[in-house]
């Protein structure tokens, strides 16, 4: 039997779940920069709105 | 440049229909005859994938040496590869030819149905696209010196099966991206990974055949898998194009 | 509340997935012809399974867009899609690592892993193409067609190849016969957590989507002002 029979084992694991984990970043990578977004949005449009009045 | 083209054969698109409603294969007809007219008279697409066929063909000759037996044996994927890349061609200006003087909102709004339009195109990009393939045909043999009008018959069947394979993705994908920014890029990197079935099914065919060899034993498997694709691609397609026309 | 059934989700997924790794690592016996790389399997498959289940349903729920024209149809097929993708980019890296051990190669073209690749590199098609429309409507419509003919052309690919490869020698023969009931059990056992963690990832990217829809909106707002 392949002597890194054991070690790649853990290798699949560890590819498995870093592979989500680097998309789990990324959704929340979106996530802040969609928040920051709106944000900065919503203030926008109240300035503008105060502006108006 | 289908301007002149564009209005007149939408006009006898038009007449009969006000009267009662044009028949679906009437109507596809019609569509096809007018692409097959204004490609005539400009001969864009048909120059542009033969000399592409042909400068493929050439490239492929110093990527492979085609004196050796081997190279032989890869003909059918030689040839399918080719046909696609010259596919690619037509089918981007299968739709695209329809905007400028907005001709494709002429067209959708005449009185024949998204199915119909697309059937029509789908006809006339076949047609030419079999013709740039025969064209190719003919040059791969002089230059890989094969017999493959020894098997025409066969050959033109498959050639006629993977072509429409090919023009059912590819026609309905020129309709998907024809309003978008990356049209030319995004057309061969949906429609090729989706052809993969079809391509594999022409390729063992054809391979022989384009050699003057008799057709391979597990024949019947790889026509009915065309088949099948054909088949089930051509009805997903006229029942999905009214969605991507109309919306 | 929304945020709070996903939290126990997740929870849930981490206990289950702990209570399994245990199981796995610790009682069950070592695979007799594979040795300790056959427990790869146990997120190897639920992880193709995963895949497949959120691509078929973001087929349905594209057939739905463009029969309902409503854009919580696209998100969620987008949702599913994107989700479908990580899960099947973990089955193949899962795959080329066990591969390497078993066949001593990472990578051969057998009808699983050349499907499950052409598969990958189609949705991750689908996704390059919705970036390149920026109509909303138009950018459902042309995914959801998309998607359709995505689900409808994978099993179309496995079955060609499948027989395309047995006209051929096979370089590697998938270890046939049957598994223990004890491995096929944790097999579904691990299933579990993976689509609960698929689920919340969904949710998840829904939310954005309706973000990204909001952010549209107050723009569209901010120029009319």
């Amino acid at each position: 039997m392949d002597p890194r029979n054991f070690t790649y084992m853990f290798y699949g694991f560890l590819a498995a779940w870093l592979i989500l984990a680097a998309y789990v970043a990324a959704l929340a990578g979106r996530e802040r920069r969609l928040q920051r977004r709106l944000d900065s949005l919503k203030r926008l449009l109240e300035d503008k709105e105060k502006g108006a009045r | 440049m289908t301007a002149p083209a564009g209005p007149s054969a939408l006009e006898s698109a038009v007449e009969p229909a006000v009267r009662r409603p044009a028949g679906f294969l009437r109507s596809a007809l019609t569509v096809a005859l007018k692409d097959l007219r204004a490609e005539l008279r400009t001969k864009d697409a048909l120059n542009a994938s033969l000399a592409f066929s042909v400068v493929i063909l050439l490239l492929f000759s110093f990527a492979f040496d085609p004196s050796v037996e081997e190279t032989r044996a890869l003909a059918g994927g030689l040839l399918w590869l080719v046909f696609a890349f010259a596919g690619a061609l037509v089918w981007n200006r299968s739709f695209a030819r329809e905007l400028p003087n907005d001709c494709l909102e002429g067209l959708l709004a005449a009185p024949i149905s998204g199915a119909a339009l697309y059937a029509g195109k789908a006809a006339a990009n076949w047609l030419l696209l079999m013709a740039v393939e025969l064209a190719g045909l003919a040059v791969f043999g002089v230059f890989y010196n094969t017999a493959w009008t020894s098997r025409f018959w066969p050959l033109l069947g498959v050639l006629a099966l993977g072509t429409w394979a090919m023009t059912v993705v590819g026609t309905l994908f020129s309709a998907l991206t024809v309003n978008l920014r990356l049209r030319e890029l995004m057309l061969p990197l949906l429609v090729y990974p989706m052809l993969i079935p079809a391509l594999l099914a022409a390729i063992q065919l054809t391979g022989p055949l384009a050699l003057g060899q008799p057709a391979p034993a597990e024949v019947l498997v790889w026509l009915r898998l065309l088949g099948a694709f054909d088949i089930i691609f051509t009805a997903l397609s006229l029942a999905l194009v009214e969605a991507v026309l109309v919306g | 509340m929304r945020g709070k059934t996903l939290i126990v989700l997740c929870g849930l997924a981490a206990a289950l997935l702990a209570r399994n790794l245990y199981v796995m690592l610790l009682e069950l016996p070592d695979e007799a012809a594979q040795g300790p790389i056959f427990r790869i399997i146990f997120f190897h498959v639920p992880a193709a399974w995963t895949a497949f289940l959120a691509f078929l349903g973001a087929a349905g729920a594209s057939l739905l867009y463009l029969l309902r024209k409503d854009l919580r149809y696209d998100a969620f097929a987008v949702a599913l899609t994107e989700v479908g993708l990580a899960f099947a980019a973990a089955n193949l890296a899962t795959g080329m690592i066990w591969g390497r051990i078993i066949w001593g190669i990472w990578w051969t073209w057998d009808p699983r892993l050349t499907s499950m690749l052409v598969c990958w590199v189609l949705y991750a098609g689908y996704l390059t193409l919705r970036h390149a429309v920026e109509e909303p409507g138009q950018r459902a419509r042309v995914a959801a067609v998309v998607s359709i003919l995505a689900c409808v052309d994978v099993p179309i690919v496995f079955f060609s190849i499948r027989w395309w490869r047995t006209q051929h020698p096979q370089p590697v023969v998938w270890g046939g016969g049957s598994m223990d009931p004890a491995y096929w059990n944790m097999l579904f056992l691990n299933w579990i957590p993976l689509l609960l963690l698929g689920a919340v990832l969904t949710a998840l990217r829904m939310r954005q989507e309706s973000w990204q829809r909001e952010i549209e909106g107050l723009r569209r707002r901010a120029h009319a002002l």
